[in-house]
């Protein structure tokens, strides 16, 4: 097994292959890894209803196995949950992993000890939308929801009575429903980042619905696959080149969907930046959240941010956020979780995404895509030979 | 009462607030041979010093500007003459930052210079604040100036 290697993968273990999504091989890799002692522990996602999901350390292999995915989770902050130096798998969305990646350069994480299992992405929802959303759009009872899915473009709702009640994302999102702003606009749908890149696209013909397409990205996700294998859990079949082809396809098409978002979103200002920056700002109450959430900020309790700038300031923009885009303009992953948080539903994300974009374009670098490359004023330092 | 300065303009004309950050080991020296060199230069300059052009700190910057600064003006030792090796390299990178960050933030961003003086260099020091001032003057008061701040 090489690094670069594309495999289609599915769990020996009728059960699991049941009860989880694409042949359940995550969640049978995430299972033996904690069986055979490769990890400590495992985040999973625990459902609290059909709309939302948090994520949970666990080191019972059963409750990986009872775990199931969920939608609607929002990235995971993992130096939030575990000690420095834990032997963790994580299975990862392609921001999840990326937000690894950047506290790990931060000194957060240490990425030798853990096993990112990437996730394959098209986009999450938000939990309070979704329900607005079943109210307006769908006419139904958010309540009687059993499952979803997406499928060629629409959004599948399934009731209770069984019945399948579908519309287009795109007419959706038109209206201002459908997945959060910054997943419309994130171009990363292959976690390539991730030591293991797992997902259902490009898996054809007979197994198509019933395995798990995996790339290898590193020797630590050669090391959880391998460990899986002779767990005797999963089974894997090389994949054929078509299907590759498919996968491929399928993100390309993501791709250019996204930056057309992003075309639209973060479209010029019209008339003048500094108004609009200070009414997007103006509600404000300094509570402090989206700094909190931000899975990039390694600051701590005591930060620049909060520092030097107090709630009695009378000044015209807030020195806590003017400090903010400057930090974030080399390391935002536009992950949305700070307008997620925001009691006064000031749209953070796209507003740091209008800072950190040309930024990251003009010194092409993006940030937690690697570990090879530190945070930007780093940078150049090391290249110059300083 | 019209007091005529270097510059020839008089007081009721409007003179913009300039902040300067000078490096301790050039630059601060340079508006010292200014001054000993008599060379005229517009008073509209306050001088902060820091120990190196690398110490600068984006905060400064910012925090000068909502405390009603119209300019923002830094400078250190030539690239190269760094006194602690490569300070001001690390200023260049973060001036780059500082200058995106103003333009998007729709602050003109001539209102924000990165220059370098050394500190023999008295004549370079008062022609880089007369320029600039002439810069400021053009682009008027900061929109970011609290209100009731001259």
């Amino acid at each position: 097994m090489d690094i670069g290697d594309c495999y289609v993968g599915w769990a020996t273990d009728e059960d699991i292959r049941t009860r989880g999504a694409s042949g359940g091989l995550v969640t049978a890799m995430l299972a033996a890894a904690l069986e055979k002692g490769l990890v400590e522990a495992v985040v999973v996602l625990k459902k609290l209803g059909e709309f939302e999901a948090v994520p949970v350390v666990t080191s019972d292999p059963e409750e990986v196995k009872a775990a199931a995915g969920s939608m609607h989770s929002v990235p995971i902050v993992l130096s939030r949950y575990l000690e420095y130096g834990t032997k963790v798998a994580l299975p990862a969305k392609p921001c999840d992993a990326r937000s690894t990646i950047e506290q790990a350069k931060r000194g957060q994480v240490d990425i030798d000890t853990t096993y990112i299992v990437g996730l394959n992405c098209g986009g999450t929802m938000h939990p309070a939308g979704t329900r607005d959303m079943l109210d307006v759009m769908y006419k139904l009872d958010p309540n009687d929801i059993e499952g979803e899915e997406i499928d060629k473009g629409k959004l599948i709702f399934e009731t209770k009575d069984g019945k399948e009640h579908a519309i287009k994302i795109d007419e959706l999102e038109e209206e201002g429903y459908g997945r959060r702003e910054s997943c419309q606009y994130c171009a990363v749908n292959i976690p390539t980042m991730a030591d293991i890149a797992c997902g259902n696209w490009g898996v054809i013909g007979d197994l198509a619905g019933k395995g798990t397409f995996v790339e290898i990205n590193t020797t630590k996700g050669i090391a959880i696959l391998e460990n899986a294998i002779n767990a005797g859990a999963v089974e894997i079949t090389p994949a054929d080149d078509k299907g590759k082809a498919i996968r491929a396809k399928v993100d390309g098409a993501m791709m250019k969907v996204a930056a057309a978002a992003n075309e639209k979103y973060l479209s010029p200002i019209e008339g003048s930046h500094l108004d609009y920056y200070m009414n997007a700002l103006a509600n404000c109450i300094n509570c402090g959240a989206c700094k909190t959430v931000c899975p990039v900020c390694a600051c701590g309790e005591t930060a620049k941010c909060t520092e030097f700038s107090s709630a009695s300031d009378t000044y015209k923009m807030s020195l806590f956020h003017l400090v903010r885009f400057v930090h974030l303009m080399d390391s935002c992953i536009g992950c949305g979780q700070c307008t997620d948080v925001c009691p006064v539903d000031i749209p953070l994300t796209h507003i740091y995404r209008r800072f950190a974009e040309p930024m990251q374009e003009e010194f092409e670098y993006k940030p937690g895509m690697d570990m090879t490359t530190p945070p930007f004023f780093g940078v150049d330092l090391i290249e110059e030979g300083h | 009462m019209a007091e005529t300065t270097a510059t020839g303009t008089t007081s009721e004309e409007w003179q913009p607030k300039i902040v300067m950050f000078c490096c301790n080991w050039c630059s601060y020296g340079g508006a010292d041979s200014a001054g000993m060199g008599r060379f005229q230069q517009p008073p509209t300059v306050r001088v902060i010093r820091v120990m190196c052009s690398g110490r600068m700190d984006p905060v400064f910057i910012l925090n000068a500007f909502l405390e009603g600064a119209d300019g923002v003006l830094f400078s250190g030792c030539h690239i190269g003459d760094c006194h602690y090796v490569n300070g001001n390299y690390k200023a260049t990178i973060k001036y780059k930052f500082l200058k995106a960050m103003v333009n998007e933030l729709g602050i003109e961003d001539e209102r924000l210079k990165l220059d370098w003086i050394s500190a023999s260099e008295g004549e370079r020091y008062a022609q880089v604040v007369t320029e600039f001032t002439e810069q400021i003057k053009k682009a008027g008061p900061s929109p970011l100036k609290p209100e009731g701040v001259v």
